[in-house]
């Protein structure tokens, strides 16, 4: 370290000179420059574009539209009640599918993580719905869920679900369960996958010396796999929430946000302004909102994160 | 505290047979250490006291017990493991009382034990540490108390010092014979470390390709190996052994029995039981059992390949018909390598072993193994 720094200061002291001095400090910038440019092109330029929408007037079917229109974009937001509703759908939507995910994924992961014949095909085969295109997924799922060419309608009729069978996408209290149910298949192998590497990782040993030491199977889970899993929880718990709330391709898909809007939540929303109603600068507004308010939950979580880390030590 | 007796155990891990019948009595109180190279079973034999393992076949019981079906936790023995095994996410205290808390023991009850185990191990100024903030030899004395606080019928260790340095793992071996004496509690000490064995043991358990090779005190197996393994495992430098022929002189059978060595020269040893005139037989003297004399006409010729001083003594390496020998002296030779010295092997102390059934052959003057304790 100071042999680094002695001999990058001497050459300075020793030819002296402005120019030189200066070529010197400006030379780490340069060689971080590609890398800086890069990012400010293909990251940060379009965030800020993007974000500038939001106060400008942008229609693409009108050519007189283009101008500076401040916050009315927000104000509009406020009292749109397609807006609010979304908010509320979006909650649900996240939650609904991110409580079975993670539930069903940590229960999969903890059985995979027994020894058991074929165990390296199962693990293959619960990997296999991350791999569909979520394009094909939404279309199956939304098969299915038609009475004419899918099963499911006629399967909950004969388990008495239904009365008779319907298709609950077209029912505007229950078509949010369809693409919630297509997500969860779609998002268990991510929970299923991290939480089992995260089990892997825990020695033997620690199970054995409770096992001795006298704890009960749910004693050990608590005491040492629950601990252990922590870390992986909180972060992919965090990482899907915004997942999650961004992802509207199931919806899309599957719903289009109908009927009535049950179904929109404000990224499918985003969608339907811009490429329904062509109309950019609202999207955008609705964007930058959404970006506020997803920031918003990360740094909260992070906050929590560090604060209980902390307590912990 | 409680003995342990292990009747004809076997353990196979599908057709990979890892033990093969086992027998081994251990009493009340005593320090056992099973000791072998790496591979012999010593750790599955371990763990299958502790319940961490089925038996495949055979009985093992604590206390009179059978405890082939009983869990780890019904066994009440607690264990020591190679890696720690420390939980990391509770602290010191945490660690060692958990199987207390488990239990349901009475919080006063259990912060006397850890108070006191801690005083015992050094542990008091560091309780509310995590294991992650401890060194080595730390750990490994939380590991002990963790075992110790439950009072548990037997102890079972596994590797317990070996990721220790050799000062640490020196002060340590003290210190849990001390402990034991304190204690009194059976133990059952894996190795694969000698001189723990010999250090620490009330009888050491040799073990090579899971079956016992012998049973005895330190003593009893350093002076009388009952095999070629167990005598080249035991002892450090190692055993020297030269091949040769059992021979012995016809006119007078009292005091004429030697083994011819491969160059022909004849080393006197005393009569072997059971050996038969020019039967393979291979000559096995410790280093500390062969002097270097300075008269030519009482050794055989070695010619030196190395002085290696080791402090308190000096260990010659030299080749004696064509095969290196290791001679252990307290004095300071400086024989020049490549130079002729001339060896002579204690008679009373050397032993004779069939080359075929690599068994000793004792001599005929000592009494069978099974009269003597
Ligand atoms: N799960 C298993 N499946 C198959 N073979 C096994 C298994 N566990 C252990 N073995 C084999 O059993 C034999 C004994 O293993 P063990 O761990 O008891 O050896 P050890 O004497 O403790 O050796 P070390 O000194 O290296 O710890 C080894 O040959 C090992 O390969
Ligand atoms: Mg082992």
């Amino acid at each position: 370290m100071t042999l680094a720094t002695q001999t990058g200061k001497l050459p300075v002291e020793r030819r002296g000179g402005f120019s030189k001095k200066l070529s010197g400090i400006l030379e780490p910038y340069l060689y971080v420059s590609p890398a800086l440019v890069l990012i400010i092109a293909v990251m940060l330029m379009p965030l800020i574009l993007g974000l500038s929408y939001a106060f400008r007037d942008i229609r693409i079917l009108n050519p007189f539209s283009g101008g500076f229109v401040g916050m009315a974009h927000f104000q509009t937001l406020i009292s749109d009640q397609a807006f609010l509703g979304a908010l509320a759908n979006t909650a649900w939507w996240t939650f609904g599918s991110l409580v079975f995910q993670f539930g069903l994924g940590l229960i999969l992961a903890l059985l995979l993580n027994r020894a058991f014949l074929g165990r390296g095909l199962i693990q293959a085969l619960v990997f296999l719905p991350w791999a569909v295109p979520t394009f094909l997924s939404g279309l199956n799922w939304a098969w299915m869920f038609n009475p004419v060419v899918g099963p499911l309608p006629h399967w909950m009729t004969s388990l008495g679900l239904m009365a008779e069978p319907y298709n609950i996408l077209s029912d505007p209290d229950l078509a949010m369960w369809g693409p919630i149910i297509a997500n969860i298949w779609f998002g268990i192998p991510f929970f299923a996958i991290t939480m089992l590497a995260a089990l892997q990782s825990i020695p033997k040993e620690l199970y054995e010396a409770a096992s001795i030491d006298g704890a009960t199977t749910r004693q050990q889970f608590v005491s040492i796999t629950l601990p252990f899993l922590a870390p992986t929880i909180a972060i992919t718990l965090m990482l899907r929430t915004i997942w999650i709330a961004n992802f509207a391709d199931l919806i899309v898909v599957m719903t289009k946000g109908g009927p009535a809007d049950s179904t929109q939540i404000v990224a499918s929303y985003i969608f339907t302004q811009a490429f329904r109603r062509l109309d950019f600068g609202y999207a955008s507004a609705i964007a930058a909102v959404l970006l506020v308010l997803l920031l918003a939950y990360a740094l909260s979580v992070i906050a929590l994160r560090r604060a209980m880390t902390h307590s912990d030590n | 505290m409680a003995s342990i007796e292990i009747a004809n155990a076997r353990k196979s891990y599908g057709a990979v047979d890892v033990l093969h019948g086992i027998d081994l009595n251990i009493s009340d109180g005593e320090f056992i250490v099973l000791v072998g190279p790496s591979g012999c079973g010593k750790s599955t034999l371990l763990r299958m006291i502790a319940g961490l393992e089925d038996i495949t076949s055979g009985d093992i019981s604590i206390a009179g017990n059978v405890v082939n079906d009983l869990q780890p936790k019904d066994r009440d023995i607690a264990m020591v493991f190679q890696s720690y095994a420390l939980y990391p996410h509770m602290s010191v205290a945490e660690n060692m009382s958990y199987a207390l808390t488990l239990r349901k023991t009475a919080k006063e009850k259990i912060a006397d034990a850890i108070t006191n185990v801690a005083d015992i191990l050094g542990l008091s100024a560091l309780l509310e540490r995590r294991p992650k903030a401890l060194s080595g030899g730390q750990r490994q004395r939380v590991a002990m108390g963790r075992a110790i606080v439950r009072k548990p019928q037997a102890f079972l260790f596994d590797e317990p010092l070996s990721n220790l340095d050799a000062r640490l793992r020196e002060q340590m071996r003290t210190e849990i014979r001390k402990l034991h004496r304190r204690l009194g509690a059976t133990s059952v000490y894996v190795t694969h470390d000698q001189i723990e064995a010999m250090t620490m043991a009330d009888r050491i358990v040799a073990m090579h390709d899971g079956i016992i090779q012998q049973v005895g005190s330190p003593v009893e197996i350093y002076d009388h190996p009952a095999n070629i393994f167990v005598a080249s495992f035991i002892g450090s430098p190692a055993m020297n052994f030269l091949e040769g022929t059992y021979e012995t002189k016809d006119d007078n059978g009292s005091d004429g029995a030697g083994i011819c060595l491969s160059d022909g020269s004849l080393v006197p040893v005393l009569h072997a039981q059971g050996a038969t005139t020019h039967q393979a037989a291979t000559l096995g003297a410790r280093p500390e059992h062969i002097t270097i004399v300075s008269d030519a006409n009482s050794g055989l010729a070695a010619r030196v390949d190395l002085i290696e001083p080791m402090g308190l003594s000096t260990l010659v390496h030299a080749t004696l018909a064509d095969k290196p020998i290791k001679i252990f002296t307290m004095d300071r030779p400086d024989y020049a390598v490549d130079s002729t010295i001339h060896v002579s092997f204690d008679m009373e102390k050397v032993h004779v072993f069939d080359t075929k059934s690599e068994l000793r052959l004792p001599p005929i003057t000592e009494p069978h193994p099974s009269h003597r304790d």
